[in-house]
């Protein structure tokens, strides 16, 4: 089957999937070639003839505008086809006789083998096969010799079978109407069990689970649980799970649930630490891993998160919020951190946004006057984006002994903020 | 010779290694000689839950713990370092330059602070976590140090002055009281013999 798409790399794929349902032996040939083993599916679709149909009527549904051949030989049919021939070629005997007129270029060889056989007028595959062999295998190669050979069939061709990647979806009806989490829970055991047995017959971990609940009346509630590594571990999905599921609105009570795992990955165990976690260069990962997705499942995705530097001098852009830490023991020199920071203290508390403060005879207050402790440090940057800051920031005490980072507009009415509050 | 004395005689083998014995390894130097010097274990308990009362925010509490803290997050096979519910945002520069490794730092904010609080104390994930809990009852604080106890994790609450009124599991209360050039802390609670106040210079 040759595929006559201007990108047929992606409809390939899904071709391949839905063409499991003709054959087992489903084989892809890229980028635009499909390879089927249909001789014990012939029967059952009626012949040649009611599978061509079948498969057209299968592309057709995917859009795709295909050119069928049908060979004894797996490379035959594929030449033909892209060769533009819808040939059907039963008899191995008919085959030679059959391929003896495509044009070489068909073969997909490489152009200057293809355009020195043009030069010494051999232009098709009939023309090629009555070359003496050991003389075309000297001048043109032996894998061109070994492509004839497996071309009319007197050698096997060894082709890997496409494997659709597995999923897993089961779903499962309830007796009754669910409206407790806790039952929920329960009623899903029995599919998380399953789950359980299909991963570990795959040697598979799940990075992305989806259940859905189904109501009499109201759309489906979708729950979709984001591992931070594989699990492949029932009782971590179902706390997980459990954890998800106990932070939703039910619109009505739930009559069937569906559980979808929608990301499958190769999963390989880890090995046990003979330390405990953190002790003596024990890893601690399944246990961070396992924190994070805990805190994650009950308070969202974004109220986890990591710190950050970043090489700005205003105060409200030299930090970021990032990934919350990894927890691989194999660290970036912990010991340099204090290299780049800033010359002057910073506060260890910043506030979202500068904060206006009152003035009372040219000092500023909160809850008290104001008392400045340190010279001023003048922060002056940002004109290249519009975001433009001009400050003094000073180290002030208020009347209850707590120390705050204060600055003062250098612009025209002088107004005194608070950006920060020493721990 | 009595069953019991057979038993701690037995006990005294070299090759014998018992769980207690570890509860009471040393502690983690604070960074103020002063204040090591009157700490149960010389220093903060790796594995508890201690509370820090403070007057209002910003008295100097978090100057107290960051050369530990830095300590921590430095070593080599550092576990995390994690702040729940902190009132405002920890300024990223700042804590670098006091020594603290960013790439050990995790912030949780949300809804349920206590909740949070005791998952990443029990996880064992933790080297030490920080919280800012607004009224945690006492039965709750009792989690809190069974949880870090499990964990293996120094847990630290900050919280206001009048909780003092109240009783507490915690292995260690401190109260702190802001001064010119520094702290003064009161040790409130602790299996120590120490009473009385220190006062500790802060800021350089």
């Amino acid at each position: 089957m040759h595929l006559t798409e201007n990108d047929p790399a992606g409809k390939l794929v899904q071709l391949g999937m839905s063409a499991q349902r003709f054959t087992p032996r489903v084989s892809l040939a890229p980028p635009d070639g499909l390879l089927l083993e249909v001789q014990g599916s012939l029967h059952l679709f009626a012949g040649v003839a009611g599978l061509r149909g079948a498969l057209l009527a299968e592309c057709l549904r995917l859009e795709v505008r295909p050119v069928l051949a049908f060979a004894p030989t797996a490379l035959a049919a594929l030449v033909m086809a892209r060769a533009g021939k819808s040939l059907e070629v039963l008899e191995p005997a008919q085959l030679t006789g059959q391929l003896a007129p495509l044009p070489l270029s068909s073969l997909r060889w490489p152009e200057y083998t293809v355009a020195r056989l043009a030069r010494m007028g051999v232009r098709t595959i009939g023309a090629a096969l009555r070359l003496p062999r050991a003389g075309f295998a000297r001048r043109f190669g032996d894998a061109q010799l070994a492509m004839l050979d497996v071309l009319t069939g007197r050698t096997a061709e060894v082709r890997v079978t496409y494997r659709a990647p597995e999923r897993f979806r089961r779903r499962r009806e309830l007796g009754c109407e669910l409206e407790n989490h806790g039952l929920l829970l329960v009623a899903l055991a029995p599919l998380l069990a399953e789950l359980g047995d299909f991963l570990a017959a795959r040697d598979l971990g799940v990075v992305k689970l989806e259940c859905r609940l189904m109501h009499r009346h109201a759309p489906p509630t979708r729950c979709v649980v984001r591992l931070a590594s594989p699990a492949t571990d029932v009782q971590r999905l179902t706390a997980l799970l459990g954890e998800h599921l106990s932070a939703l609105e039910l619109p009505e009570p739930v009559r069937a649930c569906e559980l979808a795992a929608a990301a499958l990955v190769p999963h390989r165990p880890e090995s046990e630490s003979l330390w405990q976690p953190g002790e003596r260069g024990g890893s601690f990962g399944k246990e961070s891993c396992d924190l994070i997705e805990r805190l994650r499942a009950r308070l969202g995705a974004e109220a986890v998160y990591g710190l950050t530097r970043l090489p700005a001098h205003r105060p409200e852009k030299a930090w970021a919020v990032a990934e919350p830490p990894s927890a691989s023991t194999h660290r970036a020199q912990p010991g340099c951190s204090a290299d780049s920071a800033p010359a002057r203290r910073r506060p260890v508390w910043l506030l979202p946004a500068p904060q206006r403060l009152s003035v009372r005879d040219g000092l500023p207050r909160r809850r008290g006057p104001l008392r400045l402790v340190s010279e001023p440090e003048r922060i002056e940057t940002g004109w290249w984006d519009g975001d433009e800051i001009a400050r003094d920031y000073y180290t002030a005490v208020d009347i209850h002994g707590v120390h705050l980072w204060v600055f003062r507009e250098r612009a025209a009415p002088h107004d005194w903020f608070l950006h920060g509050v020493f721990g | 010779m009595g069953s019991s004395a057979q038993l701690a005689r037995l006990l005294e083998h070299p090759t014998i290694w018992r769980g207690a014995s570890a509860a009471h390894a040393e502690g983690l130097a604070s960074g103020f000689a002063a204040l090591d010097a009157c700490l149960p274990g010389k220093g903060w308990p790796r594995a508890g839950l201690i509370e820090i009362l403070v007057p209002r925010f910003g008295s100097g509490e978090l100057y107290l713990l960051l050369p530990a803290l830095a300590a921590l997050t430095r070593a080599r096979c550092a576990r995390w370092c994690v702040w729940v519910a902190p009132p405002l945002m920890p300024f990223a520069p700042a804590l670098a330059a006091e020594g603290i490794a960013l790439d050990r730092v995790a912030v949780v904010s949300g809804a349920r602070p206590l909740w949070a609080l005791e998952q990443a104390l029990g996880s064992g994930a933790c080297d030490a976590v920080l919280a800012w809990a607004r009224r945690p009852k006492a039965r709750e604080i009792r989690r809190l140090q069974l949880a870090a106890e499990r964990g293996r994790t120094l847990g630290v609450l900050f919280r206001p002055r009048r909780a003092a009124r109240e009783a507490s599991a915690a292995v260690l209360r401190l109260g702190l009281a802001p001064m010119s050039a520094g702290v003064r802390i009161t040790l409130l609670k602790g299996r120590t013999a120490m009473r009385g106040a220190i006062d500790l210079a802060l800021r350089g």
